[in-house]
């Protein structure tokens, strides 16, 4: 039974992750590069939780039982205690090979080791570690906690038992639809989001419809709950970048070579809601202005 | 002869165990956050020293495993060995359609609890957990389910049927079902007692009023009609429960507030009723307290005492007439001001409640209604863990 899971980046889908698994009554151990990411991880989970308590989703007592649940911690060893870890750094492939190999080191053998990457290859991150075997990836989807959706995807090595428990954790423990995925650039998800996001710049750079209009067009008249643009202002726009250029990369195919506009974004600094700003501006919470 | 009764959540346990020559309580405990590795239990034998530990419990099966050590143990056990109990009870909160009776556990019994989860799926997978830890250690002791719904499968079909596509009650089972059946039947049983009366000749409304709350009307010794509905939301202004309200405000504050079916859901359990309006408490005690100089505390008092009101009103008519009322659970045995508050408004019906005996307090079943009241008002403390015993004790000796 896996009852202790670490989280390794508690960045904008750390949170997420972080505060899923407590609120599923899991003990969550939180790493990241200095005390004060870990800070701001923590106070944004709260500024969530806060969101939720508004709205009516939870209670305070179960907003304080969550809170109890999540753990800052200083050092991977610690992470032992963990039957289960879960990566969410930044998508660069060296820095994940670099985190495996440690993590390799400081847990037992039976610690699942997970990658929660949106596109990059879990048998290059397996490489790193002397057991490949227990190597997986777990992809979240953006809002994690209401987004009951988590592709779970196989490395060259990674034994049938390993596959068997992440399933089992994601389905019974965590409750979540878990799609099985071979290893292949951008899995499903991140495959048909990114080329439409692409697409929706190419409509922004050609002039033919305003971001606004854009989504407005995906949201009312195909049901999305966020269109294509609000997306990639949730996801960050460098990520979407990255995520397009491994793909581009990995396959050659020119329909993942990212779009102009979206690179002068990047460039600019302009990342979508971590910045306050993207196709749309949003305040400190989140929340669009 | 002696019972154990269990009452299992998704990580906990409630037990008692009872001697039932003379049906008193040998030891009643609590283990909670099972699951965790710092699970607390707590393990109250009478005549000896209280127990508190924090130990590692994983599951049911070691939560049950540790309240047999306990039981059994030298220091602070109160029985040899298990050997000395006769057999095991459990509360069970949905019954659906199919138990109209406490029985005892089959496979048969076990596959149609499991078919009912859906109707209960917070509930009743925490109850079979409890099943199965007992069944684990003690194998060859007899397992009786008592069920909250029993009681209330005795409705016609015109108190338990809503007026939706028939569909929706042939597919999914949409309807009546009522809860706290178990402490109904028992508060009206005694009522009877005490006024000296058969039950099947009287007229009763019981009120069971605590945290969550639902009135029954009780005609002919079977429940009538009652409170709750499909879930323990309808019915009664409750601590956090809305009760009963317009169902398409439900779709309007969902649009409004841009809610998903979990947040409206949460909203309506756990963020309404005397919570909402007094923006205070969930608990009567700190309205009663406040509601002197707290406008919304009087607000959240009078809706409160308005429906059940309106409650004893549609029942006495439901029923043709009116015998007595029966108030139980911790607000019906306690608050003397919410008994007078109901009693007060309802001189109409020939109720004449008696100040002085209301305010006397006490924990055995009493009338408080005057000499010559046309209507009778008792209070009668319930006791759902006795009556779990009793039944388990009943089967068990008609086997």
């Amino acid at each position: 039974m896996i009852k202790k899971v670490g989280v390794v980046g508690i960045g904008t889908m750390g949170q997420g992750i972080a505060e899923m698994l407590a609120k599923n009554s899991l003990d969550v151990y939180i790493v990241d590069q200095s005390k004060n990411r870990q800070e701001h991880g923590l106070h944004m989970i709260e500024v969530s939780l806060d969101k939720q308590l508004e709205k009516w989703a939870i209670t305070s007592s179960e907003k304080k039982l969550i809170l109890s649940r999540i753990h800052l911690i200083e050092n991977f060893e610690q992470l032992d205690q963990c039957e289960l870890i879960i990566e969410s750094i930044t998508e660069d492939l060296e820095a994940k090979k670099q985190l495996f190999a440690q993590l390799d080191k400081v847990t037992s053998k039976d610690t699942i080791l997970a990658s929660n990457t949106s596109s990059l290859s879990l048998t290059e991150i397996a490489s790193a570690t002397t057991t490949p075997e227990r190597v997986i990836g777990m992809h979240f989807v953006h809002p994690v906690a209401t987004v009951d959706l988590i592709e779970i995807i196989r490395g060259l090595k990674t034994s049938d038992e390993i596959v068997e428990a992440t399933k089992q954790f994601a389905e019974v423990t965590i409750a979540k639809k878990a799609v099985m995925v071979f290893e292949s650039p951008g899995f499903v998800t991140t495959r048909l989001i990114c080329l439409m996001i692409n697409e929706a710049l190419h409509i922004v750079e050609e002039g033919v419809a305003t971001a606004e209009d854009i989504d407005a067009a995906m949201r009312i008249g195909y049901s999305f709950k966020f269109g294509p643009l609000q997306m990639a202002d949730h996801f960050g726009l460098d990520s979407v970048q990255a995520a397009l250029e491994n793909m581009f990369r990995e396959t050659g195919e020119l329909k993942y070579r990212p779009s102009f506009v979206l690179k002068k974004m990047v460039r600019a600094g302009q990342l979508g809601v971590k910045t306050g700003a993207g196709f749309f501006n949003y305040d400190e919470d989140g929340d669009r202005i | 002869m002696k019972i154990l009764v269990i009452n299992a959540g998704s990580s906990s346990i409630k037990y008692q165990l009872f001697d039932m020559t003379n049906e008193s309580v040998l030891a009643s405990g609590l283990v909670e956050r099972i699951g965790m590795d710092s699970s607390i239990v707590t393990h109250k034998p009478t005549g000896k020293e209280e127990v508190v530990e924090v130990k590692e419990i994983l599951d049911h099966v070691a939560g049950v495993k540790r309240v047999i050590e306990l039981l059994t143990s030298e220091t602070s056990g109160v029985i040899k060995s298990m050997d000395e109990v006769d057999a095991v009870g459990h509360r069970i909160v949905h019954g659906g359609e199919s138990f109209k009776n406490s029985v005892l556990v089959t496979d048969e019994v076990k596959q149609e609890i499991k078919r009912l989860y859906s109707l209960a799926p917070l509930h009743n997978p925490a109850h079979m957990m409890g099943i199965q830890g007992v069944e684990a250690n003690l194998p060859n002791v007899p397992q009786v389910v008592v069920f909250d719904t029993a009681f209330h499968q005795t409705m016609p079909k015109s108190s338990y049927m809503y007026a939706l596509p028939q569909r929706l009650y042939k597919q999914h089972q949409v309807r009546r079902y009522g809860f706290h059946g178990t402490s109904h039947k028992y508060v009206s049983d005694v009522a009877a007692q005490v006024i000296g009366k058969e039950l099947k000749d009287l007229k009763v409304v019981t009120c069971h009023i605590g945290n969550g709350g639902s009135l029954t009307a009780v005609k002919d010794g079977k429940s009538f009609d009652t409170s709750m509905g499909m879930t323990p939301l309808e019915g009664l202004m409750m601590g956090t429960r809305s009760g009963d309200m317009d169902p398409a405000i439900v779709p309007y504050v969902m649009a409004k507030e841009d809610l998903t079916i979990n947040e409206v859901n949460s909203m309506l359990n756990k963020h309404s009723g005397l919570l909402a309006i007094s923006g205070l408490s969930s608990d009567m005690r700190e309205i009663t307290d406040t509601m002197h100089e707290n406008e919304n505390a009087k607000l959240a008092f009078d809706m409160y005492v308005y429906r059940v009101k309106k409650y004893i009103g549609a029942y006495a008519a439901a029923m043709n007439g009116l015998d007595a009322i029966v108030f139980t659970a911790g607000v019906g045995e306690n608050s003397i001001v919410i008994r007078q508050a109901v009693c007060e408004g309802l001189t109409f019906f020939g109720v004449e409640l008696d100040e002085e005996l209301n305010k006397i307090r006490s924990k055995d079943a009493r009338i408080i209604s005057k000499e010559g009241s046309k209507v009778k008002v008792l209070v009668v403390p319930t006791n759902e863990e006795l009556i779990i015993a009793r039944d388990t004790f009943n089967i068990i000796n008609n086997a």
